[in-house]
């Protein structure tokens, strides 16, 4: 583990029209790490992963991913600097096959260059995804699709991985398994971002992480360092 | 029978070409889920460029291939990325009536510069015809068939095999997600209609030259269009030459016993049945 | 913040009903004449609008209800020397019985496919009609009714016509018919399937535009004495009836009122121009889509006040 950050938020504040969805966030991510994001529904998690990605600009605030400026470039813009995002809800191209979905994903000239060495190590982590390669994608059971969508999201060569809500509504014994994927994936160097209602599981995976309650960050540090009872107390807002 | 031969014949032939003229439509509502209603026109707007450039060039109409089709690409590329992308949203009618207007437009800007006149485009080609048996089969009609089969290979090939083909696929089954793979979603849209107008622009010249035309004519082709689709059912290709087909034959066949004048007619009729009893079309999924 | 309601709404449309009543004792021959079309233009886009604006039934046909009313009025006043009145409101009986007929094909589809099915029937109304002998195949049928009605007459059928349209938009928005229509307006975006009671409204409302449109036609021709199939089955109508709700404000009551006045000013002064002004018009309606979607006086309540019968939000305030 690293202390060389990979992302910096600067005090940023997004606004959805009128509504102050984050207020005067700023954490950071250094690189290797497996960063967590808990908090109940909204908390503002999903809109700091959207902001991160780019389709947010901040209305005040920086935004640097290895030292660049990234604030509001837009979604198709960040993915070929290297970050992905798995967005909550999965979101496959239900229409496409498993194959087109994840040829999708490296959409960028720089991951299309390594297709299908990158397909191949996808099928090693998910060898689901081998079997079903060409059915479509609309076919696959909840955790299929959502190891898909990390599928799709690894094959842009990310440095930085953002993981939106990715056990919602899946089974105990899935989740465990996509978690441990996660895990190789960590290890190939690949930082991830974790948002997560499920805190237990969240802080027994994470080197950091950053409790949030209405916009805002509450309260944050090593999972050792921070007590349930603490983390519990950020998280309903007592 | 053999008296039936002729017009069946020569209704898989023109079903090929009525199933090219309706491709651009198809495509573009079934993938991008956008409805064009000024295709009919913009396939007649590419009819009129090969005519301009037949007479004043003096080209073979199959060369003005090289200059319309690129020109209607481009026309296509623009109207969808300055105008039709800003009326995208949930609701329907906004692109349908943006599209109505650029209908209206273009049959009076043709109007305006071409005259009212019946026009056609003249080759060696235009009347002579094959013989096999006691059946005359118009050459045109075969030259037709033969491109459109092309055209519509091509196009499905392209849609399902190459990068760009999926990524514009991809875009219209989740824009937001489509983005966050890096694909710029309106320039991918923008892609989309100008393929379309590719196949509008091959269309449109094969209509020139096998048909007359005037500057209100596109509304008779986008209907065929819609017939087409409503036979064949949205967004397949497949399904656009076999409704296509369809279409020609009933058009065909019910002129035979009825008489040409109701040949039309005969045609819509059986597009309304078909919406009646099954709205999906052939191969088109359940709405 | 909440609204004032906008009660000067009712005293505007009163005075011009007034003034439109009066007309024929003050006005020229020429501003009857603008006012007959202006009040048969606003019956008919007010219908357009009640299927469009607040049904969701985007209609691109009305021209079958047009000529089929226009030509059931002629045939009996012509032929079978049935009274006029009787005979237009006998066109607006058949116009109902065509839109139930075509409901059996259509009703089936949302969205575009109902929008071509009726641009499809209206088209098949053009072609049997110009080959029926029966209406004198496309040279048309000229309208001698057995009592010739004076101008002034033919006048207040039309204003009667515009006042009922309005009238019957008013209070079907007001009913339980319209409640539903709201109700399920901003849900009908995605489904394509329709309950049964939102089947039922919509095609209530179909029939009674239907009706309307089929009897305003009727007056129509008495007035133009002549009917031929390539005008009355035209696409043009809808063109037209499209581009005075779009600038008129779609979705409001007012909207195709003051779209039919800026449509008849503006057709007479550019009449001279042909089809130049028709191109005028798409780009105009094009530019108004992108800049002003609500039209003239959808903006205009947005500024002002609010919306007294809310419509359908057709064109999403969201930015894409």
């Amino acid at each position: 583990m690293s202390s060389e950050s990979i992302l910096r938020v600067d005090h940023i504040d997004v606004f959805y029209g009128d509504f102050h969805a984050l207020w005067d966030v700023s954490l950071g991510i250094n690189k290797g790490d497996i960063v967590s994001i808990i908090g109940a529904n909204g908390a503002g998690k999903s809109t700091l992963m959207y902001t991160i990605a780019g389709q947010n600009a901040p209305a005040n605030g920086t935004i640097e991913f290895k030292g660049e400026r990234i604030d509001g470039e837009g979604p198709h813009l960040s993915v070929g600097k290297g970050i992905a995002l798995v967005p909550e809800g999965r979101r496959v191209f239900r229409r496409l096959t498993v194959h087109d979905n994840l040829v999708i994903g490296a959409y960028t000239p720089k991951a299309r260059a390594n297709i299908d060495r990158n397909i191949e190590k996808v099928h090693d982590l998910f060898p689901i995804l081998a079997e079903r390669a060409n059915q479509r994608s609309i076919t696959l059971s909840g955790g299929e699709q959502q190891m898909l969508a990390i599928g799709r999201a690894l094959m842009s060569e990310p440095e930085l991985l953002l993981c939106d809500e990715i056990s919602l509504g899946l089974a105990p014994v899935v989740i465990k398994s996509i978690y441990n994927q996660l895990e190789v994936i960590s290890k190939e160097g690949i930082t991830i971002a974790l948002v997560e209602q499920d805190v237990k599981r969240s802080l027994r995976f994470a080197d950091y992480a950053y409790v949030m309650l209405e916009g805002k960050i509450a309260l944050h540090g090593t999972p050792e360092g921070l007590g349930e009872e603490q983390v519990k107390k950020a998280y309903f807002g007592m | 029978m053999e008296a039936l031969m002729q017009p069946l014949l020569n209704g898989i032939l023109l079903g090929g070409l009525y199933a090219v003229i309706a491709l651009g439509l198809t495509t573009m509502f079934g993938i991008v889920k956008l409805v064009n209603l000024a295709h009919g026109d913009l396939m007649i707007l590419a009819s009129y460029l090969s005519l301009a450039l037949v007479t004043s060039i003096g080209i073979n109409p199959f060369v003005t291939l090289v200059f319309v089709v690129p020109i209607m690409f481009l026309v296509g590329f623009t109207l969808q990325k300055y105008l039709l992308n800003r009326v995208l949203g949930d609701e329907m009618e906004p692109p349908l009536l943006v599209a109505f207007g650029v209908s209206i437009i273009l049959q009076n800007l043709l109007l305006l510069v071409f005259t009212p006149d019946a026009r056609g485009i003249m080759t060696e080609i235009s009347v002579k015809t094959i013989q096999i048996g006691n059946i005359h089969l118009p050459v045109l009609y075969l030259v037709d068939f033969i491109i459109a089969c092309i055209v519509i290979f091509s196009l499905r090939l392209f849609y399902n095999k190459s990068f760009l083909g999926k990524a514009i696929r991809a875009a219209s089954d989740d824009v937001g997600a489509a983005r966050l793979m890096g694909i710029d979603t309106r320039n991918i849209f923008a892609i989309a209609m100008g393929i379309a107008m590719i196949t509008a622009a091959i269309a449109g010249v094969l209509v020139g030259m096998t048909f007359t035309f005037y500057p209100h004519t596109g509304p008779q082709y986008l209907i065929i269009s819609f017939g087409v689709i409503i036979i064949g059912g949205l967004g397949s290709m497949r399904g656009a030459f076999v409704g296509g087909i369809i279409l020609a034959e009933a058009q065909l066949l019910g002129a035979h016993f009825t008489g040409p004048g109701y040949q039309l007619l005969i045609g819509y009729a059986v597009l309304l049945i078909v919406l009646a009893i099954r709205p999906q079309g052939l191969f088109g999924q359940a709405h | 913040m909440i609204r004032e309601p906008f009660k000067y709404r009712w005293f505007v449309l009163g005075a011009v009903f007034l003034i439109l009543a009066t007309l024929p004792t003050w006005g020229s021959d020429y501003m009857l004449l603008m006012g007959l079309l202006f009040c048969l233009y606003a019956a008919l886009s007010q219908m357009w609008n009640l299927l469009t604006g607040y049904s969701g039934l985007l209609s691109l046909g009305q021209q079958a209800f047009i000529g089929f009313g226009g030509y059931t009025m002629a045939v009996m006043t012509s032929y079978y020397n049935v009274n006029i009145w009787l005979s237009i409101l006998a066109g607006g009986v058949t116009s109902v019985l065509l839109a139930l007929f075509m409901s059996l094909f259509i009703f089936r589809m949302s969205g575009i496919f109902f929008a071509i099915g009726t641009w499809i029937f209206a088209e098949c109304l053009l072609l049997w009609f110009s080959n029926w002998e029966y209406v004198k195949y496309g040279t048309g049928l000229f309208v001698k009714p057995p009592n010739p009605p004076s101008m002034t007459m033919i006048y207040y059928a039309a204003l009667t016509m515009g006042v009922t349209a309005l009238a019957a938009v008013y209070f079907i928005l007001r009913s339980k018919i319209g409640l539903g229509l709201m109700a399920m307006r901003d849900n009908d975006a995605v489904s394509s399937s329709m309950g049964v009671e939102v089947f039922r409204s919509k095609l209530f409302c179909f029939l009674v535009a239907a009706f309307i449109t089929g009897t305003t036609a009727g007056v129509l021709y008495v007035f133009q004495i002549f009917i031929q199939p390539y005008k009355a089955f035209a696409i043009d109508w809808t063109v037209n009836l499209v581009f005075i709700v779009i600038i008129g404000g779609i979705g409001t009551i007012e909207g195709p009122i003051v779209g039919s006045f800026i449509f008849v000013l503006l057709s007479q002064y550019l009449s001279e121009y042909g089809h130049i002004s028709l191109l005028l018009l798409g780009i105009i309606a094009i530019l108004i889509i992108l800049v002003a979607p609500k039209g003239i006086m959808g903006t205009l309540q947005e500024k002002t006040g609010f919306e007294l019968l809310s419509p359908r939000r057709l064109f999403s305030e969201e930015p894409r």
